[in-house]
């Protein structure tokens, strides 16, 4: 039997930040990654750091858009995480690029949208800017002529998925923290004093002690709460992104629309990723859905996503398209992240759901803090909004 | 104006795409052939360009069957020829296949709805990293090869190939006939494994005269004009600031001699291009001794994915007239999987393809193993060599990557470490060598570590033409 | 660098290549124009270092390069697409 202060499932960014933070507050941490590190949504996303109102929430009516907007709070901590992360990894390479981001309007009824959007920001303290076409050509000469509006958010950027991982995976080790590729978790039962588990690496299955568990595992969430018996409502996604060939700068800010799905930005290597939300297939398995697959690229999706880009920023479409590629992200029932201690289930956290790349550092660090016994100090609020609590009823009748 | 869905998409216009054409039109069906090319005839059989007459064109013997069948096919009333195409992908849809046909231009490209997709996309050169093989100068033989035959152009002044496959025997030939110099033809196997390998296969060698015959006439014409042909020697760097000056020539870990020239060519054999079936997830199979996927194919050559069929160097680098035959037996079969013919028809249909095809792949295997590029290909890299060419990441870099904390065991977890095999070419030119290295590395053979993961698109395509590739 | 001199070719036009004229016979590719010209680069790579065409089919793309023709760009390989009459080719745009 081996024996941990806390086993967190899963390798992504989530599950290594708090690997990280619980380890160099002197914890002994056990992480278990069933495939490679970084292998999911945390290293197939496209990195945009986006703070404004997602277009996702302006589509669906008054109610999602102002619970939405108050999770600006989250944001507002987010900003400043991804700020100091670089210094607080001591690691220069997370090609953190924090220039501005501009959601642009190209109709009347997406102005209005964007208008309806700043005043909800400006409520809840956001400091978005609403610019009109021809100042936000100025900012940005490389926007479409008949861009008619855009909001302007001055910290917005992108990171490198393919580095931050890695970056936190590396500080984790560090600090001390125990990281197990290619480990598998089999089953999650309540034991006196935590948690025991099972794990299987090669062929071999390892019994695990552990006073608590930290469940980080994406579009997996659903089924590793299952394990442990507990209801944990997030739901995968299959998304589908493309990137151009390296290019010499030209766009340094993250583009987004706030009328069609389009999300922009280059790349510190120089190409230009190129996604918004456009779905792919989740392949599906005899049981549902089949997550260890790959979902296919929608040809309607990736016609689609190029056109509004070359719409919307003219200069790409003389650019190569040299990769598109699919992606599972989890997202819950309302959309907002799930975060922090599972109710009824002592020593069981979870983090899922929900702008994972941009608030993921900002929530491992706050429910790490929550799993060491201490304040979650100015996020307590919005804590509150994303508590795993809010499902509650889902297993108030579960054994 | 709306394109019909066809029952057929024929991706490669070589002559195993000709073959399964032919077959198709035959019974009934409707058919589109893409190649990147402007004209049909696949890298073997790569024709000039309209604008350019050439006396006696590949007048060998051994294109004689193979431009015969061209001209059957140029000639087939019915099969819709889309020449300067690029196939970005090919996507899954609910009645076949949505073919991403992009003009290679860049102009607005097209969505093409076909039944069935037959993938014979040949093979490309495999590349192989060595110190200096970056520098402008330094070709593929099969570069070097369809500028002469097709552009009519000798690209260089002064020539050292290099390499372990006989086809460089032909190319010197070709370039000396069209005035080029050859300064050197490297063979890097010792006369004694090559002899070797034809006697372990002597059989098949003497059933194979007729072929064999033409790399001997080239021998002997080469040594006639002079060319120095030498066994147990390669290239071992190519040296140039700007441009190729010299060739470095030698056994590997020694230091060899220099030898001036301003072009060098490599010629270790050939790759199956198999993205398109890799892509729809069909199975592959490691390729040993050269490295590469190879679709797997059932006797009909259908792949493991519905309505895919493969034929040619796609499925294992057989040569040209097995490419044909095999296109041959995908046409049948998807006459026979449309209902067009009965079983027992395409049976009698296949017979005589199939026999021709075993023989020729007693060939192929005969020349797989004379050609063997195994005991040379890893050893010429430095740590500072660049594997992956569209994203300079060097030999060193990789070796750090794979042998770090928590370190990637494959490929394509390696490969979002270190950038290898994420540039323009999709990792074409650095899987082969990529997965060597991690073989060495991990102790694992290639096969179990599994490739990149493949993606759309197969080949560049500029951002506007695909977004333009609405439905018509 | 030498056009084969069994082979009949149309009337020669021009090519910009990086500013420079570049003659080409009507059906050659842009890469074969440029070599015959003596320009075996065909693009820089990320340190500068100057890349020649490496596979002449489509399948290396080493020699992508940047063409303007009627005020459209586009990046396509040099060795798939035909020089035509008025076309500007750039070969040090792109890589970052």
């Amino acid at each position: 039997m081996d024996a941990a202060d806390v086993l967190i499932i899963g390798g992504g960014l989530i599950g290594c930040a708090a690997a990280w933070h619980l380890a160099r507050a002197g914890t002994d941490v056990l992480l278990v990654e069933r495939g490679e590190l970084n292998a999911g949504a945390s290293g197939q996303n496209a990195g945009s750091l986006h703070f404004q109102i997602e277009r996702r929430f302006l589509e669906h009516g008054e109610a999602l858009a102002d619970q939405a907007a108050r999770t600006v709070a989250l944001s507002r901590l987010a900003i400043a995480e991804w700020r100091d992360l670089p210094a607080a990894l001591g690691d220069d390479r997370l090609d953190v690029a924090m220039q501005g981001g501009l959601m642009v309007a190209q109709s009347d009824d997406e102005v209005r949208l964007l208008e309806r959007k700043a005043a909800l920001e400006a409520r809840w303290g956001l400091p978005t800017e609403l610019i009109d076409g021809a100042q936000a050509r100025a900012i940005a000469p490389y926007l479409a002529d008949d861009v008619r509006a855009a909001s302007f958010l001055a910290d917005e950027g992108h990171a490198n998925p393919r580095l931050v991982t890695r970056a936190l995976a590396d500080a984790a080790a560090s600090a001390g923290a125990r990281l197990r590729p290619r480990t598998a978790l089999r089953a999650l039962v309540p034991a006196p004093g935590g948690w025991r588990a099972t794990l299987r690496r090669g062929t071999a299955d390892v019994e695990v002690a552990a006073a608590a568990v930290l469940i980080a595992a994406g579009a997996w969430t659903m089924a590793v709460g299952a394990l442990a018996g507990v209801h944990l409502p997030v739901f995968p996604i299959g998304l589908q992104m493309n990137v151009t060939e390296r290019v010499a700068p030209f766009l340094p800010h993250l583009v987004q629309h706030v009328g069609r799905r389009l999300s922009m930005k280059q790349a510190h290597d120089g190409n230009v990723l190129i996604g918004g939300g456009w779905p792919s297939r989740l392949a599906r398995g005899e049981g549902g859905f089949d997550l260890a697959r790959a979902p296919m690229v929608l040809p309607d999706s990736l016609t689609g996503n190029l056109a509004v880009a070359a719409a919307t920023v003219p200069r790409v479409g003389a650019l190569n398209l040299i990769r598109t590629w699919t992606g599972v992200v989890a997202i819950t029932a309302d959309q907002l992240p799930l975060a922090g201690a599972v109710p009824g289930r002592p020593g069981l956290f979870v983090i899922a759901g929900g702008s994972g790349f941009t608030l993921g550092p900002t929530l491992a660090r706050v429910v790490s803090a929550e799993m060491l016994g201490r304040s979650a100090g100015d996020a307590a609020a919005a804590m509150a909004l994303v508590a795993p609590a809010r499902f509650a009823h889902l297993n108030a009748m579960l054994a | 104006m709306s394109e019909p869905c066809y029952d057929l998409a024929i991706v490669g216009g070589g002559p195993a795409g000709q073959a399964a054409a032919e077959q198709a039109v035959a019974a009934g069906l409707t058919v589109v052939m893409l190649d990147e090319q402007a004209r049909m005839g696949g890298q073997i059989l790569r024709q000039p360009p309209l604008g350019m007459t050439v006396p006696r064109w590949l007048d060998g013997r051994g294109y004689r069957a193979l431009k015969r069948q061209l001209a059957r096919a140029e000639a087939l009333p019915g099969l819709t020829w889309s020449g300067r195409t690029s196939v970005a992908g090919v996507l899954r849809e609910a009645a076949g296949f949505a073919l991403i046909a992009v003009p290679t231009d860049g102009a607005p490209g097209r969505r093409i709805a076909a039944r069935r997709l037959l993938v014979a996309a040949g093979c490309y050169d495999l590349p192989v990293p060595l110190p200096g093989w970056t520098l402008p100068g330094v070709m593929s033989a099969g570069a070097i090869q369809a500028f002469v035959k097709s552009q009519r152009l000798v690209p260089g002044e002064r020539f050292v190939l290099a390499g372990t496959h006989p086809l460089q025997l032909i190319l010197a030939d070709q370039i000396v006939a069209a005035g080029g110099e050859v300064a050197a033809l490297l063979f890097a196997q010792a006369p004694a494994a090559a002899a070797g390998a034809l006697a372990h296969h002597a059989g098949s060698a003497l059933r194979h005269a007729g072929p064999l015959a033409a790399a001997a006439a080239s021998y002997v014409r080469l040594r006639r004009a002079g060319v120095p042909i030498r066994f147990g020697r390669t290239v071992l760097a190519v040296e140039g600031s700007d441009e190729v000056v010299a060739a470095r020539v030698g056994v590997p870990g020694e230091a060899g001699e220099v030898i001036a020239c301003d072009r060098v060519g490599l010629c270790f054999g050939f790759l199956p291009q198999a993205d398109l079936p890799r892509s729809l997830g069909a199975t592959a199979r490691w390729v040993e001794r050269t490295g590469g996927w190879a679709t797997v194919a059932d006797a009909w050559q259908r792949g493991d994915v519905p309505g895919l069929y493969v034929a040619g160097e796609t499925t294992g680098v057989a040569g040209a007239p097995a490419a044909l035959e095999e296109g041959r037996i995908a046409g049948i079969a998807v006459a026979r999987d449309a209902g067009r013919i009965d079983a027992a028809a395409a049976e009698r249909a296949v017979a005589e393809p199939r026999r021709r095809l075993a023989r020729l792949r007693g060939f192929a295997a005969l020349l797989d193993a004379v050609a063997d590029p195994r005991a040379v290909v890893t050893r010429l890299a430095s740590d500072d060599t660049i594997v992956c060419r569209c994203e300079d990441v060097t030999r060193a870099q990789l070796l750090a990557a794979a042998g770090g904390v928590a370190a990637p065991s494959d490929a394509s977890a390696l490969k979002l470490v270190t950038r290898a095999g994420m540039g323009l070419c999709q990792g074409r030119g650095c899987e082969a060598a990529v997965l060597r290295l991690l073989a060495e590395r991990t102790g694992v053979a290639p096969a179990a570590i599994g490739g990149f993961t493949p993606r759309f698109p197969v080949r560049p395509v500029p951002i506007a033409s695909v977004g333009g590739a609405d439905c018509h | 660098m030498a056009r084969v001199a069994d082979t009949a070719r149309g009337v020669a036009a021009e090519i910009m290549v990086d500013g420079e004229r570049v003659s080409f016979h009507p059906g050659e590719t842009i890469a074969a124009a440029m070599l015959a010209a003596g320009h075996a680069a065909f693009r820089r790579d990320r340190h500068d270092r100057p890349r020649g065409l490496w596979c002449n089919m489509g399948t290396c793309c080493e020699c992508l390069v940047l063409i303007e023709r009627d005020g459209e760009a586009r990046r396509v390989r040099a060795c798939l697409v035909d020089a035509a009459p008025g076309q500007c080719v750039t070969t040090r745009d792109g890589a970052a």
